[in-house]
């Protein structure tokens, strides 16, 4: 039973019936249906409360626009909140809850603020509960828990979303008779059209109106003209989609309702002609008490009864100063509703529509206003007064008529908000009495009711020139039509502004007369703003929060804006519009996001070993995207542990680390030993053929940027390592040398670093290792020194071999084409069982190279870090010039109380510092205490039996042997000595065995 | 004594068994595991280089930016000075040998780079639409046509992409160490369709 639907007629399917739940109660919609026009056919008068002073509210409107209905769609993960029930499709078994009113939605609590709602004016919190200033802690806590719509989502969206990227010579934002008009005019060119509209089908106002197109209703021109579109490869068709933002570069981002793929799809759209055809939004009149629960816009009426054959109510007022709700008068007569009377403010009114409407035995009401309402749940009768025109008049006496549905119409705006984000200036168009789109600032053009079009004989036209302008700029050719659907012609009463009905009392103590219906923002706090002294129409907005919430301010704006300029005696083009901004309706995050959730949110890189590390039980850790292992426990084993064994194991026997994730270039040219020694700071042409050298290049300012083992493979052929997290910059900062400084220099630089994959075998044994598998070379020292680099077969498999060490132990590194890393991994892992092969991670990686006081860039320096701060002077050449050379001589860089790097103990051999402590001389300092250093590395040595540290101090290097403290926590300091950095095997013997 | 070190490009999860392929699928991805990716680095102002790149490859190497020569080897123009060459595994290795030509002088870098990047072809009527969810290009028959190809992002992974020889075929070429996260996002994107995974 749906007392409100029409037996006939609409574009809901009779035939399929959808079961929903609101608020608790069951009740039945049919396809097609909006939950607002179910709601609606149910005479579900009352659907929710308003924000700040819980008055009871009804559906007002029928599309972007409605500020009442605010729902928190279905449960659980599924729960959508905020959304409008006016743009919500009716699905079987849909479950639907009013975001405000408690206990219920008829006896709300918050009823007590409607009651005092004389003290709930604009301000009324900031001048409340800003004092006493420290008790805004106690205030917040039950203010926070009354605001605010609905809940947010309590489990994650199991829902799939996706992006979409799209690019058109002409985007149509807007599927009404302009926007199609003008895509199937553009399309005639064969440009590619994309058509984007927020409702479920193409038509616009035709669909909501009974207007006739070549004589027949609007709806069949409509059927033909999607139908041509479709066939039209060219042409891309979305509707339920809605354009909510216009960004630079005619990149236009549109979010499209669910499919049966995803839940939404933002579309990402570059086009290069944008025709905007979005309509436009009728105004409420504005008069006491206008928020009742049965008061709606005159087009919503209109649209309820056409599109989705529902009458909202059975004795009907309208309520107009302008000709378009005389359409909503015969469209109410003709569902079967008695319409009391026409209430027109003008003399005269109606124009063509007038003799129909006193045909149909509707009383027309010239010069009288609607002044108030009775009724608080839903109203009961309008009060009905004769007015003069005059403004500043005091109405006092007034009929009282029963109704129960008021429709009413304070005139239309063009909907400029796409216009308005992309850059584009608005003037006021003082005969129509609504803004409409100026000079543009992009390849925009507007048409239809957007670009203030109301008739649609005009709104066709518009369309049509639309369609063949975007076409032409496109350099292409589109087909003007000879004759354009012809519709009948209609004179029309011009509309006389009425911003604001005049009250019986004055305006500021009349019962409220509501501007924002979702803000609560009434005629008197628009003039108590302004006796309180804001003027521009920013702050109004702000202050009295007009243009806020989930509509912003599409119905109530342009009210609120003309009572600031009555109240500032300016005239309202003055006054102006606040910023329109995306997104032109609310956006969840999940189209947002789109597929970039979850494992997906960023790319994961995985070395060629990844898998045998998982299925070794390794815990990874990440280093920029890469995922490196960064232990491997034995079962039961924890970090500590794990790392103590691997690094005992690997300097008593042999351990194996995958360290394929650093930067590798290979540089090749003639001018390679050129360009090279500008770059890094020693002396590369020294180096002989076969010969590694570990290389640090510095910025422009002379601090340390990257640093890595490199090695001359030939004459004019180098390979070059960088850190992990440095090899995209490395290479774009040589490329950037390369290309714009040096472009002279012959040389060619290739990444590698995917290429190969690096396997490091440390330890006394890995010589034995290495031969054991099968090398085709000697590996002895005399012939295969430490710091050298040799192609060879191992097991057969070609390989780059380097003596290298970063662990200071006798080690090799193994370069290898990385679809045969795996193999090599897991034969390096069996020949190793004799040994004991011990596989270590990350972790104790940084704590052998620690053991040795070799740094790693980005953690033992910061950037702020020179060289010699480093004690690393021997590197820097004084033969030639680098990168950086300049900057290491300026006064700055030679202060001697710069921070250097420095070993640390802790005094009592046991405590392991903490990483980024501050390091201080005296706890005991009054606060603020000065620092003098910090720590940057800090691990258990195992193989030491205590615990070891790397710091930056302030002249440390000459300051070795004195105390420090370094912080462990709040109010807590541990006592340290400064030591030499290099803690294990201080005289470098082990590498070079 | 030890056992082959077997070449694996790592990606043998993501192939489904023979037995559940699927010739009919809307989107066919395949792993082509037996080309060699050669990177090539020279000046063209150069003659000698030029002459010599040629003669060894028995076709011209692009110049126009962003197209493609698939006479003899595939060859994609990456840079005004950087081409990569795709030849069957088993003449990479001459190949290399041949364009690094004798002498040290010849103002060029010839790299195998096989270990470094994955190359996957993309067949069917949809493949536009998938690659559209995550690549911001122009993919559009009347944009992007065969003989072109061009190095962008594919979701958040750095890609060349390519039309191949069929006009619904793409060829992109990633990263080694993306191309797991690339496939995954492959299979996300692709989930609305029928799809086939192999290898080739």
């Amino acid at each position: 039973m749906q007392p409100n639907r029409l037996k006939t007629g609409g574009r809901i399917n009779r035939s399929k019936p959808l079961n929903f739940f609101f608020n608790g109660k069951a009740f039945k919609g049919y396809e097609g249906d909006t939950l607002a026009s179910a709601l609606l056919a149910n005479d579900v008068k009352l659907v929710g409360r308003s924000f700040k002073l819980r008055r009871p509210r009804g559906i007002v409107g029928s599309g972007a626009e409605e500020p009442n209905s605010i729902m928190q769609v279905d449960k659980g993960a599924m729960a959508q909140p905020n959304v409008r029930a006016t743009q919500v499709l009716l699905h079987d078994g849909l479950i639907a809850k009013s975001t405000r009113g408690w206990p219920s939605l008829r006896f709300d609590i918050g009823f007590m603020l409607d009651v005092f709602s004389s003290i709930f004016s604009a301000g009324f919190y900031y001048k409340t509960f800003m004092h006493p200033r420290p008790f805004w802690k106690y205030y917040e806590r039950f203010i926070r828990k009354s605001a605010g719509f609905g809940k947010a989502p309590e489990h994650s969206d199991p829902e799939t979303y996706e992006h979409r990227n799209a690019h058109c010579d002409v985007l149509v934002a807007g599927g009404g008779p302009a926007g199609l008009m003008a895509a199937l005019t553009a399309a005639s060119s064969g440009a590619r059209v994309l058509l984007a509209d927020d409702q479920t089908e193409f038509g616009g106002s035709l669909l909501n109106t009974a207007t006739h197109v070549n004589s027949k209703p609007g709806s069949e021109w409509v059927r033909q003209t999607v139908s041509a579109l479709s066939k039209l490869d060219n042409v891309t068709l979305l509707n339920r989609s809605t354009v909510f933002g216009y960004h630079d570069h005619n990149f236009l981002t549109i979010v499209q309702e669910s499919d049966d793929h995803v839940r939404q799809r933002e579309w990402r759209v570059r086009a290069k002609q944008v025709i905007l055809s979005q309509g436009a939004f009728e105004r409420p009149l504005v008069f006491c008490n206008n928020d009742r629960p049965g008061i709606m816009q005159a087009s919503a009426v209109s649209t309820y009864i056409n599109r989705y054959a529902v009458c909202p109510g059975e004795r009907a007022i309208i309520f107009t100063n302008n000709d378009s709700a005389y359409q909503t008068a015969l469209d109410l007569k003709r569902a079967g509703a008695t319409v009391a009377a026409v209430v027109d403010s003008r003399k005269k009114g109606g124009g063509s529509y007038a003799a129909a409407v006193e045909q149909a035995g509707i009383p027309l009401l010239y010069g009288h206003l609607i002044t108030n309402v009775s009724g608080q749940n839903h109203i009961t009768k309008a009060h009905i007064a004769k007015w003069d025109g005059d403004n500043d008049a005091i109405i006092e006496n007034s009929i009282k008529i029963p109704c129960d549905l008021i429709a009413m119409s304070g005139g239309w705006s063009a909907a400029v908000h796409l216009h308005s984000q992309a850059g584009g200036q608005n003037q006021w168009d003082h005969n129509l009495c609504s803004f409409v789109p100026g000079a543009i600032s992009q390849q925009t053009i507007s048409a239809g009711a957007g670009n203030g079009k109301w008739a649609l004989e005009d709104c066709l036209q518009d369309g049509h020139d639309a369609g063949m302008s975007a076409a032409k700029r496109c350099g292409l050719q589109p087909i003007a039509s000879e004759q354009l659907p012809a519709v009948s012609e209609i004179h029309t009463t011009p509309i006389e502004p009425l911003w604001r009905v005049p009250a019986t009392v004055d305006p500021d103590r009349c019962p409220k007369q509501f501007l924002d219906f979702q803000n609560d923002t009434c005629v008197s706090d628009i003039r108590l703003a302004v006796r309180e002294g804001y003027r521009n129409v920013e702050h109004v907005k702000r202050y009295t929060a007009l243009g806020f919430g989930t509509d912003q301010g599409k119905l109530g704006n342009i009210n609120g804006m003309a009572v600031l300029a009555e109240t500032l005696g300016k005239p309202l083009e003055d006054v102006g519009t606040t910023t329109f901004r995306p997104p032109y309706t609310p956006v969840s995050f999940g189209a947002c996001a789109g597929e970039s959730v979850g494992s997906l949110y960023d790319p994961v890189r995985k070395t060629a070993m990844h898998d045998l590390h998982r299925s070794a039980g390794a815990k990874f850790e990440n280093v920029g995207q890469w995922h490196r292992p960064w232990y491997f426990p034995k079962r039961g084993e924890s970090l500590d542990a794990a790392v103590a064994r691997e690094c005992l194991k690997t300097r008593q026997s042999v351990g194996i680390l995958d360290a394929s994730t650093l930067g590798k270039i290979d540089v090749q040219g003639p001018d390679a030993v050129k360009f090279l020694e500008r770059i890094y700071t020693h002396n590369v042409g020294n180096m002989s053929v076969g010969r590694c050298a570990y290389g640090i290049m510095l910025g422009e300012d002379g601090m340390v940027m990257d640093d890595g083992v490199m090695a001359r493979i030939d004459d004019q052929h180098f390979y070059l390592t960088t850190t992990t997290g440095g090899a995209a910059a490395v290479l774009s900062w040589l490329e950037l040398w390369l290309q714009t400084e040096w472009p002279e220099l012959d040389v060619f630089l290739t990444s590698v670093t995917d290429h190969y994959s690096t396997i490091a075998v440390s330890g006394p044994n890995s010589m034995k290792l290495i031969e054991k598998i099968g090398c085709d070379i000697p590996l002895t020292s005399d012939q295969f020194p430490f710091m050298s680099i040799r192609n060879a077969h191992l097991n057969r498999i070609p390989v780059q071999l380097f003596r290298v060490s970063f662990s200071g132990e006798l080690a090799f590194e193994i370069n290898i084409d990385s679809n045969y890393a795996a193999g090599m991994w897991e034969v390096l892992i069996d020949a190793g069982q004799e040994f004991d092969i011990t596989p270590y991670g990350t972790e104790a990686m940084h704590v052998l190279r620690a053991e040795k006081g070799f740094i790693i860039v980005g953690q033992d320096t910061d950037g702020s870090v020179t060289p010699v701060d480093l004690r690393m002077n021997w590197m820097l050449s004084k033969d030639k010039d680098f990168i950086g050379k300049r900057s290491l001589s300026r006064p700055d860089s030679l202060r001697d109380d710069r921070k250097q790097l420095v070993g640390l103990l802790s005094n009592d051999g046991k405590t392991v510092l903490l990483e980024g402590a501050q390091l201080v001389e005296d706890p005991a300092a009054s606060i603020p205490i000065p620092m003098c250093g910090h720590v940057s590395s800090s691990y258990m040595s195992s193989c030491l039996g205590h615990p070891i540290a790397l710091a930056l101090v302030a002249g440390g290097h000459s300051r070795i042997g004195q105390s420090l403290y370094a912080s462990s926590g709040e109010k807590s300091f541990v006592p340290v000595t400064i030591t030499n950095p290099i803690f294990y095997d201080k005289k470098n013997e082990l590498q070079n065995v | 004594m030890f056992k082959e070190s077997n070449r694996s490009h790592g990606l043998e999860s993501f192939i489904a068994p023979e037995s559940e392929q699927n010739s009919q699928a809307q989107i066919k991805v395949s792993i082509q595991s037996n080309v060699a990716h050669i990177n090539l680095r020279g000046k063209i102002k150069h003659r000698p280089f030029l002459e010599h790149m040629e003669t060894v490859l028995d076709q011209k190497l692009p110049v126009k930016p962003n197209t493609t020569n698939f006479e003899n080897h595939s060859i994609f123009w990456l840079g005004p000075d950087e081409w990569l060459i795709l030849c069957p595994l088993s003449e990479a290795t001459k190949l290399v040998k041949d364009l690094q030509g004798s002498g040290g002088s010849m103002h060029a870098a010839v790299n195998d780079v096989s270990g470094g990047q994955i190359a996957l072809r993309l067949d069917g009527n949809h493949v536009r639409d998938v690659l559209a969810k995550g690549c911001t290009l122009d993919l559009h028959p009347s944009v992007f046509g065969q003989g072109m190809c061009a190095q962008s992002n594919l979701a958040k992974a750095n890609v060349l992409i390519s039309m191949g020889h069929e006009p619904h075929a793409f060829d992109l070429i990633v990263r080694r160490s993306f191309s797991d996260y690339l496939l995954h996002w492959l299979k996300v994107a692709a989930a609305e369709y029928t799809t086939e995974w192999s290898e080739s």
